[in-house]
């Protein structure tokens, strides 16, 4: 007979309802703050609807109307330094964080908008409408809400995708020492993607101060919560992460503060992540003035009832009751509201003068379309004064160094110097360095500095996104192969890589993402890609590829001191290399955005990176042409070294580039694009071109050498460039 | 079944030619062999037999026609064919307008081509091009049409060795060093003021001639020899000659015949250079320079030295004849080792001529004057022929060419063994 024995969930799961006796003990100025906030947020969504429903918002306006509840009744509480992000729908939560930021707590139902209150509203309804004086100068928009002063950290348009992030904020709050926390608002969409689940995971597993706010509408666009899930009790996924968890009643504002009052001691005395799932309502459909019952999905019915239960009318009623105010001194605030959104808007439209009777956007408003690239990265300034150093030409003293054991070398004396560095990665602080010794020896020297993460690429990269933009550690993320990026994409290329330019082109985002082509060592179909190409064609990202160990370092810690996400590549085939590398110095830099030509030449412009310049350098001495080989050494658009690559094309007139990895998404094929349009009269062929196959390099040995290029096919390259000179009769 | 006359490739990568006049008339019938049409190229005024018996359907080029070599110029029927068969060619030929032709780039997915697991090292192959482009389309890298733009050269004059045929850098550069005429857009025109000229635009002639001669001018480094020769004794025969020939002998003829023996004397001088070689011919092929109203044209009488004077008459006559009327075959007119010029029928006394490549000689002859000449310590009246041989540097050093023309004066003013 088998024994059976119950288990029981860790962490406590509970439902917090408000009784009589909790609005009589609620302050009453907590309460005037919510009747405020309400109001303010209510009235403010219906200007954006109205409007939306004159055409004047591009894109989706998402109505938070009928959510009010969760927001204020969670945000209310916060201070200044604790730090919130949200989703698509997040005017509510961005205002109340706001608001709370302007009024240091307290507002005043009899005279509700202080200027600096006019201001946020419309400042934030421009952002909504794309103008130049919205918070992040019109990028963002409806969803893309961002006041870092505030604590406002942004709102995501990815469902799920700015949890991972509110991680890393509160990481940082954490490891700053202070009591701060991060609240991180999603709706009961986002409850089912690994986002969410691999950060509850880590967040748990790391006792992060973040607090996963469900906002559990029931719809996610037209679907029912219980359609897509069989435990719709949302607040439940925290018993898995072992995650203390509140369900509360959203339409209930004083609930809601009670419940965040209790998550706040939680987190706030290191005990590590809270959930807390709130019932709410939009009364309207995902977007737009209309409401979700105009489009079947649920009754009129079903929209009345909810109504009923207006979070507005809620704290209007309870403080009536009390004594705190009259039904006079609501209508008050409801008109104070609403003539503050509408003075807010009129600052913004005026009348269209081809439609009588239509309003426009005042046409001075929008931003300068020159202003659409600037801030995809930052202007570098912050390289200025930076010690840089040539390590191959440089004539000092040198010591021979493995190319890995410079890798750890120069994070290891990076985070001597700057104890900002935080590393993490998957098995970086075992193994005596991680899978290849690259990190060796920092965990034991650094051990509050070095994390070994989950297998939740997603997750830890996004924790090291919400580090970089919080700015006060530096991290730097290792993937242990290139191909897992597509594992944490969102991360990496929607959040990351875009997040300064899409908040205004303003907040730095210095991250440092190592990780090793590992082409030629049998791992197969998925591990062994060259992510150059990807990240040369998504836009925010740096790119530095070292080729030997002295121009690591440098490289290194240029990508260290940039204030913009750095990949830093490395290759399996060169961690073994001996290399001179400047004796008892760690600290200099190779000089921005500089190639370094490696063989000078005058019939061939050999431009390549990592591991193919020694391969390069082989084919061409094998050959005997008088190609020269540049290593580019900088990769991305907007660091590649266009001086020295137009000199040599106008040079040599004919351009190899070559690279290791598939065809597909090779790096190769921008650059040839560009090179044609830039030199096109100064080149005597077509851009020639060394890479892979389609296919990704497969476990067996024969089919991954014929899949990838190497020596041989730098050679057949060579001579499809000198067949291209012509010259022979 | 009907079928399409095209325009032929006269000249070795010509791209196009002009229908200079119809020989057949519309819906008149001919035979294998029978000129069809005049066409002229830059270098020739050449007769386009018919390839077969037929009637000549329909003109699609008229004349004066600049057409593209391939292109179709006419269409052909049989006997008992007509108006239908016209239609239907017409709808051919509509669909059969030559395409682009597509240069054989090597695929990308060429490019990953998978390496033997033990590496072998092939030398880098060199080019295989020689593909002309007879699609009317010049193929030539971005780099080659700027270069050829700034240094003023009609890329149309270059031969391509990229890809394809395609014109690169290095050909170019390989025409600047070789001094290719400077296209027409390059060349700054004088001011002069309007009215005071006509401009006459350039026959296809006109344009060969130029750039014949301002590429012989500049890329051969001519030097000049140059023999006051005594005539008397070869006038004298050509006098006595005559008066039992059946047909008169000129000068030139006898001129041409004693370079033929010349080389018979001196055969190092019959060669001419090639980039890689010197080529050394047995037979003595010269050509004759004849001012047509036109132009200058230069047919060559071949093998010479296998002939008679009267057989030597003869031809040249025939085919100096047809130069004059522009009925010269591409043929007749490439080719050759040295060419005469006669300048003296107009009472020129002497002058220098322009190498006529890939010639290696050429020899300008004066007008026969009396003049006194020193004899045996005499001066005696004597009839001269001021001879001035232009010669190429690169295939014949001057003591080669001075032996040689030692042996032509030698020949010219000791006639006798013209009776051998």
């Amino acid at each position: 007979m088998t024994e059976r024995a119950p288990l029981e969930a860790r962490a406590p799961w509970i439902e917090l309802r408000t009784t009589a006796d909790d609005w009589r003990s609620a302050s009453p100025q907590l309460l005037e703050n919510m009747l405020g906030q309400l109001h303010l947020i209510r009235a403010f969504e219906e200007v954006v609807l109205e409007l939306a429903g004159e055409g004047l918002v591009h894109g989706p306006a998402h109505s938070s109307i009928g959510q009010e509840g969760g927001a204020v009744g969670s945000i209310i509480s916060l201070g200044t330094k604790d730090a919130i992000n949200g989703s698509h729908r997040g005017h509510h939560q961005f205002l109340a964080k706001v608001i709370n930021h302007v009024s240091a707590g307290k507002l005043d139902v009899n005279a509700l908008v202080t200027p600096a209150l006019q201001e946020v509203l419309q400042k934030t309804l421009a952002e909504i409408l794309g103008l130049a004086q919205g918070y992040c100068s019109g990028r963002g928009g409806s969803m893309h809400l961002q006041y870092f002063e505030a604590g406002a950290l942004g709102t995501n348009a990815i469902v799920g995708g700015g949890v991972p992030l509110a991680a890393g904020n509160a990481w940082a709050q954490r490891k700053a020492l202070t009591d701060n926390i991060t609240v991180s608002y999603f709706g009961d969409g986002a409850v089912n993607i690994g986002s969410v689940l691999e950060t509850m995971n880590l967040a748990a597993a790391w006792k992060l101060p973040m607090a996963f706010f469900i906002e559990n509408n029931l719809y996610a666009v037209s679907t029912h919560v219980s359609e897509v899930t069989a435990e719709p009790r949302l607040s439940a996924r925290a018993l898995g992460f072992a995650i203390p968890s509140w369900k509360v009643d959203g339409m209930d504002p004083l609930a809601v503060h009670l419940a965040m009052k209790e998550a706040e001691s939680h987190m706030r005395t290191g005990k590590g992540p809270v959930v807390i799932e709130a019932d709410v309502y939009r009364y309207f459909h995902q977007n737009g003035p209309f409401p979700g019952s105009a489009f079947g999905y649920r009754s009129k019915e079903e929209e009345a009832q909810w109504r009923e239960r207006d979070p507005l009318l809620r704290v209007a009623n309870e403080m009536i009751a009390l004594g705190l105010i009259d039904q006079a001194g609501v209508d008050s605030v409801r008109e104070q509201a609403l003539a503050a959104n509408r003075l807010a808007a009129a600052a913004l439209l005026e009348a269209n003068p081809d439609a009588p009777g239509k309003r426009r956007i005042k046409p001075e408003l929008w931003p300068d379309a020159s202003f659409v690239n600037v801030g995809v990265r930052g202007d570098t300034s912050e390289l200025n004064g930076a010690r840089t150093l040539e390590p191959l030409k440089d004539s000092g003293p040198k010591t021979n160094m493995k190319f890995v054991d410079a890798v750890a070398g120069v994070i290891d004396a990076a985070m001597e110097s700057d104890n900002r560095i935080v590393i993490l990665g998957e098995d970086i602080h075992r193994l005596n360095g991680g899978t290849n010794g690259a990190t060796k020896g920092l965990s034991k020297k650094f051990p509050d500095r070095v994390l070994g993460t989950p297998i939740s690429e997603n997750a830890f990269a996004g924790l090291g996104g919400g580090m970089a933009l919080d700015g006060r550690f530096r991290p730097i993320v290792e993937f242990m192969y290139p191909d897992f990026m597509w594992v944490a994409a969102d991360q990496v290329f929607n959040q990351i890589g875009k997040a300064r330019h899409m908040f205004g082109g303003q907040n730095p985002v210095p991250l440092v993402l190592r990780t090793k082509v590992a082409i030629g060592s049998g791992y197969g179909s998925q591990h062994l890609m060259d992510p150059a190409g990807i990240f040369a064609t998504s836009p925010g990202w740096r790119i530095v590829a070292a080729s030997t160990p002295a121009e690591y370092i440098g490289l290194m810690n240029a990508a260290l001191a940039l204030q913009d996400p750095v990949l830093v590549l490395e290759h399996v085939d060169l961690y073994q290399d001996l290399g001179d590398v400047p004796e008892n110095d760690f600290g200099y830099q190779i000089p921005f955005g500089k190639a370094n030509i490696r063989r000078e030449g005058k019939d061939a412009t050999v431009l390549t990176y990592l591991s193919m310049v020694k391969h390069s350098l082989t084919a061409v001495e094998q050959t005997g042409m008088d190609a020269e080989v540049i290593d580019l050494r900088w990769l991305d658009r907007a660091s590649i070294d266009w001086a020295t690559i137009e000199a040599s094309i106008k040079k040599t007139n004919n351009v190899l580039i070559v690279e290791q990895g598939a065809l597909g998404t090779s790096y190769g094929g921008w650059l040839a694009d560009e090179i044609h349009r830039r030199y096109f009269d100064w080149l005597d062929q077509p851009v020639q071109r060394v890479s892979g196959g389609e296919a990704s390099p497969s476990i067996s040995k024969v089919l991954e050498r014929a899949a990838y290029a190497g020596v041989e096919e730098i050679v057949a390259g060579l001579g499809r460039v000198q067949a291209g000179f012509g010259g022979t009769h | 079944m009907a079928a399409i006359m095209r325009m032929p490739e006269v000249l070795a990568n010509a791209t196009e030619a002009i229908i200079a006049k119809w020989l057949i008339a519309e819906g008149a019938s001919f035979t294998i062999g029978q000129p069809m049409a005049e066409v002229e190229t830059e270098k020739a005024l050449v007769e386009v037999p018919a390839e077969s018996d037929g009637i000549l359907g329909k003109y699609l080029a008229q004349n004066g026609a600049h057409v593209q070599v391939g292109a179709p110029i006419a269409i052909l029927l049989n006997v008992g064919e007509g108006q239908a068969e016209i239609d239907k060619s017409l709808t051919e030929v509509g669909a059969d307008i030559p395409a682009p032709v597509v240069a054989a780039t090597t695929p990308i997915a060429e490019t990953t081509t998978p390496a033997p697991a033990a590496p072998v090292i092939a030398p880098a192959p060199v080019a295989t091009p020689v593909q002309t482009n007879t699609g009317g389309r010049l193929f030539a890298s971005p780099l080659a049409r700027r270069l050829a733009k700034e240094s003023g050269i009609d890329p149309a004059s270059i031969q391509g060795t990229g890809p394809d045929g395609r014109i690169v850098r290095r050909d170019v550069q390989a025409a600047i060093a070789g001094g290719a005429k400077p296209s027409a857009a390059a060349v700054a025109a004088p001011i002069i003021p309007a009215g005071s000229f006509t401009d006459i635009p350039h026959s296809g002639m006109r344009k060969a001639i130029a750039r014949r001669l301002t590429e012989s001018k500049t890329t051969v480094p001519h030097f000049y020899l140059n023999a006051p020769v005594l005539a008397d004794e070869m006038l004298k025969f050509r006098t006595s000659f005559n008066e039992w020939a059946p047909h008169k002998v000129s000068v030139t003829d006898l001129i041409v015949k004693t370079v033929a023996a010349a080389f018979s004397d001196v055969p190092a001088a019959n060669v001419i250079w090639t980039d890689t070689a010197l080529r050394q011919f047995s037979d003595v092929d010269v050509a004759v320079a004849v001012a047509t109203d036109k132009g200058l044209v230069t047919p060559v009488i071949r093998g010479i030295n296998h002939m008679s004077l009267i057989q030597l008459n003869a031809a040249a006559t025939e085919i100096i004849d047809r130069a004059r009327t522009g009925r010269l075959k591409q043929n007749e007119i490439e080719g050759g080792t040295f060419s005469v010029t006669n300048l003296g029928i107009y009472g020129t006394d002497e002058f220098s001529a322009i190498l006529n490549p890939p010639q290696s000689a050429i020899l300008a002859v004066g007008a026969a004057k009396q003049k006194p000449v020193v004899i045996d310590g005499q001066i005696v009246v004597r009839s001269v022929i001021n001879f001035t041989m232009s010669v190429d540097h690169r295939a014949i050093d001057g003591a080669l060419a001075a032996q040689w023309l030692a042996a032509f004066v030698k020949r010219f003013e000791n006639p006798f063994w013209l009776a051998l």
